[in-house]
């Protein structure tokens, strides 16, 4: 391989040494567990794994700098951060005690946008209906605690 | 032979259109339950044994085995149909199942997962009708020392599910090994990696990872790449049903299935993942058709599906002959014994013998349920995926959260699969594979906790991993399967270079 | 409604049941928090304790609500945020929670709750082998005075109640108790095959998971912690063999912090008349747990002393530092 064509791959350079960072915090947190008294202790374990994600993340950064990880396409940002703001709103609400059928509606309308769909009131209005009858089954049939809120109260 | 009379007996009992019913409701009931992913079948039973309460007790058992297999039968659904895994022991189904479904196989896939199972179940049952009180003398010999060798045999395995290139795959199973370390450490009582977050200590949920980076992970990437065009779904191409060939592929992975998983769901610690793990490597060992797995071979829904199926009837044989509940099924199961005021042990089978063989006729007459249920059912469930795309991701993505909520309802627990759905998107994207996250979740916990018992027991001696004879074989097993790829390839490569 | 209308609605009809013949518990709408996930012990008892209390006119509904999570210090760490001053909410807990706050090191502790009353309770029980050569507890304590590490205990999880059980017997016995070589297990049925197999010396459970065995002849019983001999139970308690040892695995209910003495009143009315019913004893027959039932002050100092006990026993093994 000519260095004149290899480029290094810095966001594969990223992982590794992500992998770095996370073998040094279970060494760190490890450090502070106790030994015990017969056979192997909760340390040695961690150490291992530790280990081997210190090898793993040179094997990384061997392929980074050689450029051997696959070639990544342009991606719709937008789409990704719209589920995963579906996502943060379906914590929110519940967190807030919305109750689960407007949490899982709102996640509903996010996703079908993210997919494309131009039309959130009525996907909203799906998501609603269809929670509403998850939310009768499992709560009503089978005693299961779903988030209450305002409309799971009503039911 | 007694024990032919007794079925018979008991099958006589179960075939009483009341109780067809009874079995029909609960096949029924425990499908609807089973597919949400992170309730496996034990929270189905868990949750559905109240109605059983009110029935007089053979209907009780009856529509018990049927919540019961419809529950595991719901998990292997999704596995296939939307790439999320029920319960930790539909991963392997999951692997293969999803991508026969995406190149419009759902059918076949759907079809081989319920008859396998279905064969799977009628030869574990009648295993147990023999061999029960044989096979759980063996189980009693494993200490820890075996079982960590066991979980030696399938580490090795685990490679099966690398893909192209070892240094991502080994990557994978490490970040899944450092999150089997999360939360506390069984035998000590010490808290690793929890950070003095109290969500953390009960450890990392399997089913939240796996429908973390299976379910959300592909939904977000998939729809960051919804403008290329491709993935392109179509329900049914082909055969709707299995064809002859399918047939042919199909029925040896269904009878190794059941060899791994009915003896390996004996052992009290056994469990039903390791089966359907060294299936699965086994399959793609013996292929013929190499080049279909990882896209959509039928031998890896079939095998898994069959050990899945056989492991959960082996879990009787400790429960019926010892009354050891050695899964959260089996604890389950001896819940439904318990309100009749019945302890399931070695003299149940004298006490109560109607009881007993009405468990197992059930379980036959279920098998059967389900399969004349949903063979049917296939054409529609395959339909499903003639959602158009948003409402298909969008009820998926709901399915993935209501299971989490309804299982472990914490913030921490939903921004949880959250973290694990972006870090599958992103290993997608960098072409890391996903399921040697999850198996390192599942076996490395289980592999640390039997050694350290081991040596705890032993006093630190490690002689004590070699001087059991089981042990000792199947630590051989596993280094023979670890070197024997290396050498077959160095093999070829000599013979190669003869020619 | 607000919350105090809505006491003060309450005291209301406390004050009115006195005269009345309708109690006012009847008109409670209950909630109880099972700091488990569906299908434990705890779950179990908060599910049977809904269906006593609507069964028994106790309370005129009963809801259940699932919080699990690190040993239930995690529910309860919510229950006390959300239940202060809350007169129609119930926690159920036992022993294993006290252990878990101080080896999970939770920001919150029992003492922050509202105690109500102990429930059911389940003796201990020590077992061997059928064919082990320790015959009674004090074979087995003379075991363990002679080389405690040589002794294995299989057990549920460390820190449990089986763990301290198994340090305060090596005390008692004369060992060093923070020398114990407990190995605790992951399910009932894992440690029991292990038993059974010979690979530990002993096992410690709850009696009804190793009653099987011992009848079918499997294992051998050692000992049973309560204080006097259980009727058609023939095994000799651990006290009559001259080793001090008296624990039991309890289930108990709290309230949560700050409710008024009216409130509280109010609940342990309640929460009595469910215990004392019909409904109660069946499900007691039903699930085999022993009726423990103890309330008001006695039971705000049993669980004081128990705290005190696992404190100490806990940081013997030093699990709590």
């Amino acid at each position: 391989m000519s260095t004149a064509t290899h480029r290094i791959d810095r966001a594969a350079m990223a992982i590794a040494a992500g992998l770095l960072v996370i073998a040094v915090v279970i060494v760190w947190d490890a450090s502070s567990l106790p030994s015990t008294v017969y056979g192997i202790g909760p340390r040695a374990v961690p150490i291992l794994v530790a280990g081997g994600l210190v090898l793993l993340a040179i094997g990384n950064a061997v392929l980074a700098w050689r450029g051997e990880f696959p070639e990544r396409e342009d991606y719709d940002l937008q789409a990704v951060l719209l589920i995963l703001g579906g996502l943060l709103a379906l914590i929110a609400i519940i967190g807030l005690n919305g109750g689960f059928i407007p949490a899982t509606a709102v996640l509903f309308a996010a996703t079908a946008t993210a997919f494309g769909r131009r039309a959130i009131l009525t996907d909203f209005v799906i998501g609603f209906v269809l929670s509403v009858l998850v939310f009768l089954m499992f709560s009503k049939l089978l005693t299961l605690s779903l988030p209450m809120g305002p409309i799971e109260r009503l039911l | 032979m007694d024990a032919f009379a007794a079925l018979a007996q008991g099958l006589t009992v179960a075939l009483q259109p009341m109780n067809l019913l009874f079995a029909l409701i609960g096949v029924m009931l425990g499908t609807a339950v089973g597919v949400l992913p992170g309730i496996g079948p034990a929270l189905t039973v868990a949750l559905l044994l109240p109605i059983t309460f009110k029935l007089d007790p053979a209907g009780s058992l009856i529509m018990f085995a049927g919540i019961y297999y419809g529950g595991m039968y719901g998990g292997s659904t999704t596995a296939i149909l939307i790439n999320t895994p029920g319960e930790s022991a539909s991963l392997a189904t999951a692997l293969e199942g999803n991508k026969m479904a995406k190149a419009g196989r759902g059918g076949p896939a759907l079809a081989t997962a319920a008859i396998g199972s279905f064969v799977a179940g009628t030869i574990a049952t009648i295993g147990i009708v023999f061999l029960a009180p044989w096979l759980v003398e063996i189980a009693l010999q494993f200490g820890p020392e075996d079982y960590f060798a066991l979980m030696c045999v399938a580490f090795v395995t685990v490679s099966a599910t690398f893909g192209s290139s070892p240094v991502r795959g080994l990557t994978s199973l490490f970040i899944g090994l450092t999150l089997g370390l999360v939360g506390i450490d069984k035998l000590t009582g010490q808290a690793r990696l929890s950070f003095g977050v109290p969500e953390l200590l009960d450890g990392v949920e399997i089913t939240t990872l796996a429908v973390g980076l299976f379910a959300v992970g592909e939904a977000l990437y998939i729809a960051s790449r919804r403008n290329k065009g491709e993935e392109k779904i179509e329900p049914v191409r082909g055969s709707l049903w299995m064809t002859k060939e399918d047939w042919k592929r199909s029925w040896k992975p269904w009878l190794r299935g059941t060899a791994f998983g009915f003896p390996i769901g004996a052992l009290p610690a056994g469990g039903a993942e390791i089966p359907t793990f060294l299936s699965y490597s086994t399959e793609k060992r013996l292929t013929k058709h190499p080049e279909e797995f990882g896209k959509g071979a039928i031998e890896g829904v079939a095998g898994p599906e069959a050990a899945n199926n056989a492991s959960a009837a082996g879990t009787l044989v400790p429960l019926l002959t010892l009354g050891l509940p050695t899964s959260a099924t089996a604890a389950m199961m001896l819940a439904g014994f318990q309100q009749y005021g019945l302890n399931p042990g070695p003299l149940l089978f004298a006490e109560r013998p109607d009881l007993v063989w009405g468990l197992i006729a059930s379980l036959f007459i279920a098998n059967v349920m389900l399969i004349i249920l949903n063979l049917p059912l296939v054409g529609l469930w395959v339909r499903l995926l003639a959602i158009p795309q948003p409402w298909l991701y969008a009820g998926i993505l709901v399915f993935a959260t209501m299971g989490t909520i309804a299982a472990k309802p914490s913030a921490v627990e939903l921004t949880m699969l959250g973290v694990f759905g972006v870090m599958g998107f992103l290993m997608r994207r960098f072409d890391f594979p996903v399921a040697p996250v999850v198996v390192g979740l599942i076996l490395g916990p289980m592999a640390e906790q039997q050694l350290r018992r081991a040596m705890q027991i032993s006093l630190g001696d490690p002689t004590v991993l070699v001087q059991s004879p089981i042990s000792a074989t199947l630590l051989g097993i596993a280094l023979i399967a670890l070197i024997a790829p290396f050498a077959l390839q160095g093999l070829a490569k000599f013979n190669k270079s003869d020619d | 409604m607000s919350w105090s209308k809505r006491a003060t609605l309450r005291g209301l009809l406390i004050a009115a049941a006195a005269l009345s013949a309708v109690p006012a518990s009847a008109q409670m709408e209950l909630k109880i928090i099972a700091p488990a996930a569906p299908g434990g012990g705890w779950d179990q008892t908060a599910r049977s304790m809904q269906q006593a209390m609507t069964a028994s006119g106790a309370a005129k509904s009963a809801q259940v609500t699932n919080i699990p999570g690190a040993g239930g210090t995690v529910g309860l760490a919510q229950f006390v945020n959300t239940a202060k001053g809350d007169g129609n909410t119930l926690m159920v807990n036992g022993f294993v929670m006290v252990g878990a706050i101080l080896t999970n090191k939770s920001p919150v502790n029992l003492d922050q709750v509202t105690p109500i009353a102990k429930l059911t309770e389940e003796m201990q029980i020590i077992v061997v082998p059928a064919n082990s050569p320790i015959k009674t507890a004090k074979d087995l304590a003379d075991a363990v005075k002679k080389d405690v590490s040589k002794v294995t205990f299989a057990g549920g999880s460390a820190g449990g109640v089986d763990h301290i059980m198994a340090a305060l017997f090596t005390g008692a016995a004369g060992a060093d108790a923070a020398k114990v070589n407990y190995v605790p297990f992951s399910g009932g049925g894992e440690s029991l095959a292990a038993i059974i197999g010979g690979k530990v010396t002993a096992g410690i459970s709850g009696y009804a998971e190793y009653e099987g065995q011992i009848k079918s002849g499997r294992l051998r019983a050692i000992g049973i912690t309560s204080a006097e001999r259980r009727a058609g139970i023939d095994v000799p308690t651990f006290k009559e063999q001259g080793i001090d040892l008296v624990i039991t695995n309890w289930r108990s209910v709290v309230a949560g912090p700050g409710i008024t003495a009216a409130q509280k009143k109010a609940l342990e009315d309640a929460v009595e008349k469910m215990a004392k019913s019909a409904a109660w004893k069946d499900v007691l027959k039903q699930k085999g747990w022993d009726d423990a039932f103890v309330s008001g002050d006695a039971f705000t100092k049993f669980l004081k002393d128990e705290q005190t006990r696992v404190r100490k026993v806990l940081s013997e093994v030093g699990l709590v530092k």
